[in-house]
């Protein structure tokens, strides 16, 4: 175990518990205290070290600070720590904020330092009432610290804190949604532009960061870029919180280092799979879930990697499945998931991910004939784009990504059909 | 049979020489009992014998007591995997009731009532349970010399003080209201002159309580829901389809079941709100060998498919093993006498013609006094029975015509074995008849999952250790009009996001981190008795539930 332990960051001892004097005795306060002294080297470090959005975007951290932190500092600006987290087999910030709450929070404060974000929101799924009491346990130690007041001092502002329950649809998680949530409304998401770096929370600039691309700052400061960059395997930095669920033996969230192989997660980290079957597939967690197959085992488990092989990494959930379970079975419960979550704010994701999972129940259940599947593959290429927020082209990914892999369980579904028996005896 | 074992063991009179000691008896002396209760119950009581307790390696009981044989059908293997899934035909409710017994029938009319559209799914055929087998009557607090406080402290103590009292006092404080239910049902109870509810005393009670009618109260009540389930159009019945798994949501409720149709060997998937488990007990797993008084689909199904789904269970170590269960004839052994008789007045004597306990101490005392006259040498005992007599004459003598007029049904049962139940005594024995624990629910009968509803004998905690006569009739309805309305409620919910069968990995994967034996699977849904009697013919092979392939 000492092996894995070493690749520890935001799940090392020393990083875990709620009591903030533990924290500050260990890795903490540190990394604030260097954002303090040198604040105008934040985001330089940052786009050095190569911290990428961990909550499935992958988009570079500094880009999004910069545009936060160019806007003017005469208005509030909002941070949103989002813990929203409702995607199918993704659970690493519930686990995060519920066993460490003080890193989240300390990577909020360096966000302040940098960016100006003076009102932060932990912006919590309400389903996760360890999470939420934890991150409210620990925010009133930090309001009473000296840390704080320090960090008022020099970003010029008072900042406060809110811990906040989402309403917990999954669309709340996209972040012009959480906006909305936080401005008290429905959350429907919002076009853009304008982004929210220029106009979000009460037409405020606003910086919306996954609980886990935070809880890394305070790391990243406190030891450099370049400590960050050699966590990571290959050309990655860091390390990643992978949530491993489905056919293995030891399912659970794993801190290893960003680029291990697909292979070493399920077989080494998972204790292989369940029952020693086969692996079938496996599907990648997040707005975008996709599927990756057995030739995939080799594919360093990083934003880029992956998506060479034409999927995405996503929120680091990794849903394994073996041989025996059926394909269209598992994509329709998906596509139902997303049907069931759209805002229906857009009529093409409202009844474009309803048609969808009707039509594949027909299908999983042995009532399409073939003109279903063409409509489903006809479906996937003019849907993706027309929505305003992503869950829509989710959806359709999983199921193109389907087709591609397994168009023959598709077809196996079909000929085996009542429709097509009854065309062929007539 | 067999039991017949264990029955060399231990010496006794013939059935010839102690039907001879009886008749020339006119006097049937009480013995005192020499020895206290607790005592009596912990040397003969089959609970109290610690080589059929095990410990839980798996599930939300993990490390607590269980007997053995319901412990292999808890950790066993799921029947299904998820590729049996793969085009199986999915239907949709909002409610879905499993078991076809009184409390399922209860429930799912409650349901329907509130305006829910329920699915019923039953093992066997509509009404064929352990209900219709109940003979005493149902225990309702409505005469007035009784109270509501008495009728809960009779069930109380009865069950060693370990019940739940939330659910006791919601089940003592609904038996009135059940029984008007039922009248509105249509069914009939035993009258005075005046029309009033006749009722009669339980062991172990303090008030005449007990409301009833002749010797088959169940089956007249069962007769009653099951036309009243077959004539409400929005349930709708499926016979012959057991449930061999529940599923899932996405944030572990209780999303419905998988059925397995008899007919066609097809599964079927419901998707439901909310599920209501009604399959009953555990009789037909012939606990610790012994003969039992229950339906033949009592087999525990709904215990295994709760616990999967990481139900807590309780008492998993205590059964109720009814006194006074058909010795002879062999070919009725376990087939249960009704506790009337012995309310009625009707003795308890050995082979010797002594007395040796108070009929109407609770149902545990009684059983484990007998089994001792037996063990001790004063029953009777042959090849393949043994026993003491239930002293029918006797009452017959006592209060003429009683028999026929109380008891038809065990009238006609003796007469068809020729033996007339009026002049001669019964042979006894005690019976496995009830599962005293269950499924741990609140006072609206859901389980610790949420969606998961448990009513009936599957749950547990109404009746502590020991359960007192009548009180199961009024569970099952309580609870189950209870459960189905509060299931219809919950219709209103957002429906569920996923269907899954999570549970069933969990399962796998707790029984290999615990290196357990797979190679069963349960539910067992039918008694294995073909594989038990290939057991019992190899020494070699272990005694176990097995599976049974449909």
């Amino acid at each position: 175990m000492n092996t894995v332990f070493k690749n520890h960051v935001l799940l090392h001892p020393n990083s875990l518990g709620n009591n903030l004097s533990n924290w500050l005795s260990s890795y903490g306060g540190s990394g604030l205290i260097k954002a303090l002294q040198q604040p105008e080297a934040i985001i330089p470090l940052l786009k050095e070290a190569g911290l990428r959005g961990l909550g499935g975007s992958g988009f570079p951290t500094w880009k999004k600070w910069q545009a936060v932190a160019q806007q003017g500092s005469d208005t509030d600006k909002y941070l949103i720590c989002n813990g929203n987290e409702d995607e199918p087999g993704t659970f690493k910030d519930a686990y995060l904020m519920s066993r460490s709450p003080n890193q989240v929070i300390e990577g909020a404060l360096i966000s302040a330092v940098a960016n100006g974000t003076n009102r932060i929101v932990f912006y919590i799924n309400p389903e996760q009432d360890k999470a939420l009491a934890s991150m409210r346990e620990a925010v009133v130690q930090w309001q009473a610290s000296e840390l704080l007041q320090r960090t008022e001092a020099v970003t010029g502002k008072s900042i406060e804190f809110q811990v906040m329950a989402s309403s917990g649809h999954y669309i709340g998680g996209e972040e012009t949604a959480a906006i909305e949530s936080v401005e008290g409304k429905f959350p429907f998401p919002r076009g853009k532009p304008p982004y929210p770096a220029q106009s979000g929370v009460n037409g405020c600039p606003t910086l919306v960061n996954n609980i886990e691309t935070l809880a890394n700052i305070p790391h990243l400061l406190r030891n450099g870029a370049h400590w960050f960059q050699k966590l990571g395997k290959g050309l990655s930095s860091g390390t990643k919180l992978y949530c491993l669920s489905g056919d293995v033996l030891y399912p659970g969230v794993y801190e290893l280092p960003m680029g291990t192989p697909l292979s070493e997660l399920i077989y080494i980290h998972g204790g292989g799979m369940l029952l020693e079957k086969k692996l079938k597939a496996v599907f990648t967690g997040g707005v975008s879930s996709t599927i990756l197959t057995p030739k995939d085992l080799d594919v360093p488990l990083d934003f880029d990697s992956v998506r060479i092989r034409g999927s995405s990494l996503g929120t680091g959930a990794m849903i394994v499945v073996s041989e025996g379970t059926g394909i269209v079975r598992q994509v329709t419960e998906y596509v139902n998931f997303y049907a069931h979550s759209s805002c229906g704010q857009c009529p093409s994701c409202k009844t474009g991910t309803y048609y969808i999972s009707q039509l594949l129940n027909r299908i999983d259940t042995g009532q399409a004939g073939n003109q279903d599947l063409d409509t489903l593959i006809n479906l996937c290429a003019i849907l993706p784009g027309s929505g305003r927020c992503h869950l829509l082209d989710g959806a359709i990914k999983i199921v193109d990504s389907s087709l591609f892999h397994f168009k023959d369980e598709y077809q196996h579904s079909l000929s085996h059909s009542f429709n097509s028996k009854a065309k062929t005896e007539l | 049979m067999r039991s017949s074992s264990n029955m060399s063991d231990h010496s006794g009179l013939t059935y010839t020489q102690a039907l001879n000691n009886y008749l020339q008896l006119k006097e049937f002396p009480a013995r005192e009992l020499d020895m206290d209760e607790q005592q009596l119950l912990n040397t003969f009581h089959p609970d109290y014998r610690s080589e059929t307790i095990t410990t839980l390696n798996v599930g939300p009981n993990k490390g607590e007591r269980c007997h053995t044989q319901l412990a292999e059908l808890l950790q066993a293997d799921s029947r299904i995997d998820a590729s049996d899934l793969a085009g199986v035909r999915i239907e949709e409710t909002d409610v879905l009731v499993i078991g076809g017994g009184g409390a399922g029938c209860a429930a799912a009319l409650t349901a329907a009532e509130s305006g829910a559209r329920v699915i019923l799914a039953t093992k066997l055929r509509l009404g064929d349970s352990n209900t219709i087998m109940a003979e005493g009557g149902i225990q309702a607090s409505v005469q007035k010399q009784d109270t509501l406080q008495a009728h809960y402290n009779d069930t109380w103590k009865a069950g060693y003080k370990l019940a739940d009292k939330t659910l006791v006092k919601q089940l003592v404080t609904d038996g009135p209201e059940t029984i008007r239910w039922l009248i509105q049902q249509g069914m009939q109870f035993d009258l005075d002159s005046a029309g009033d509810l006749l009722t009669r005393r339980a062991g172990g009670t303090s008030a005449s309580r007990v409301v009833h009618f002749r010797d088959y109260t169940g089956l007249e009540m069962m007769r009653v829901l099951r036309e009243s389930v077959y004539n409400h159009a929005a349930i709708e019945v499926r016979n012959y389809a057991p449930a061999v798994e529940l599923l899932s949501n996405e944030s572990g409720h209780c999303a419905g079941a998988i059925l397995s149709s008899l007919e066609d060997s097809h599964f079927l998937q419901i998707k439901a709100r909310t599920v209501i488990i009604a399959t009953g007990g555990i009789g037909r797993l012939h606990l610790n060998d012994f003969p039992t008084s229950n339906h033949f689909g009592a087999t525990g199904d709904g215990l295994v498919l709760a616990y999967r789904l990481g139900a807590r269970l309780r008492d998993l170590d205590s059964f109720q093993y009814h006194p006074t269960g058909v010795a002879y004839p062999v070919h009725l052994s376990g087939t249960l006498i009704t506790e009337g008789l012995r309310s009625a007045g009707a003795y308890i004597i050995n082979a010797q013609g002594q007395r040796f306990v108070d009929e109407l101490k609770p149902r545990d005392i009684v059983a484990a006094a007998i089994i001792r006259e037996c063990r001790e040498g004063r029953g009777v005992a042959e090849q393949d029975f043994r026993g003491v007599w239930l002293d029918t004459a006797g009452l017959e003598n006592r209060n003429p015509g009683i028999l026929q007029q109380r008891f038809p049904k065990l009238v006609q049962l003796g007469l068809k074995s020729r033996i007339d139940i009026r002049k001669h005594p019964m042979l006894i024995y005690p019976t496995l008849h009830y599962q005293n624990g269950g499924v741990i629910i609140d006072k609206n009968g859901q389980s610790t999952v949420p969606g998961l509803y448990c009513v009936g004998e599957v749950s547990g905690g109404i009746h502590g250790r020991n359960r007192l006569m009548g009180n199961a009739l009024l569970e099952i309805i309580s609870f189950g009009r209870k459960a189905g309305a509060d299931a219809a409620r919950q219709r209103q919910n957002r429906g569920h996001k996923k269907i899954t069968l999570d549970h069933i990995s969990r399962l796998r994967r707790e029984l290999m981190q615990n290196h357990m034996p797979m190679q069963f699977s349960s539910p067992l849904l039918f008694p294995d008795y073909t594989r038990r009697a290939e057991a019992d013919d190899d020494p070699e092979q272990p005694d176990h539930p097995g599976m049974f392939d449909l």
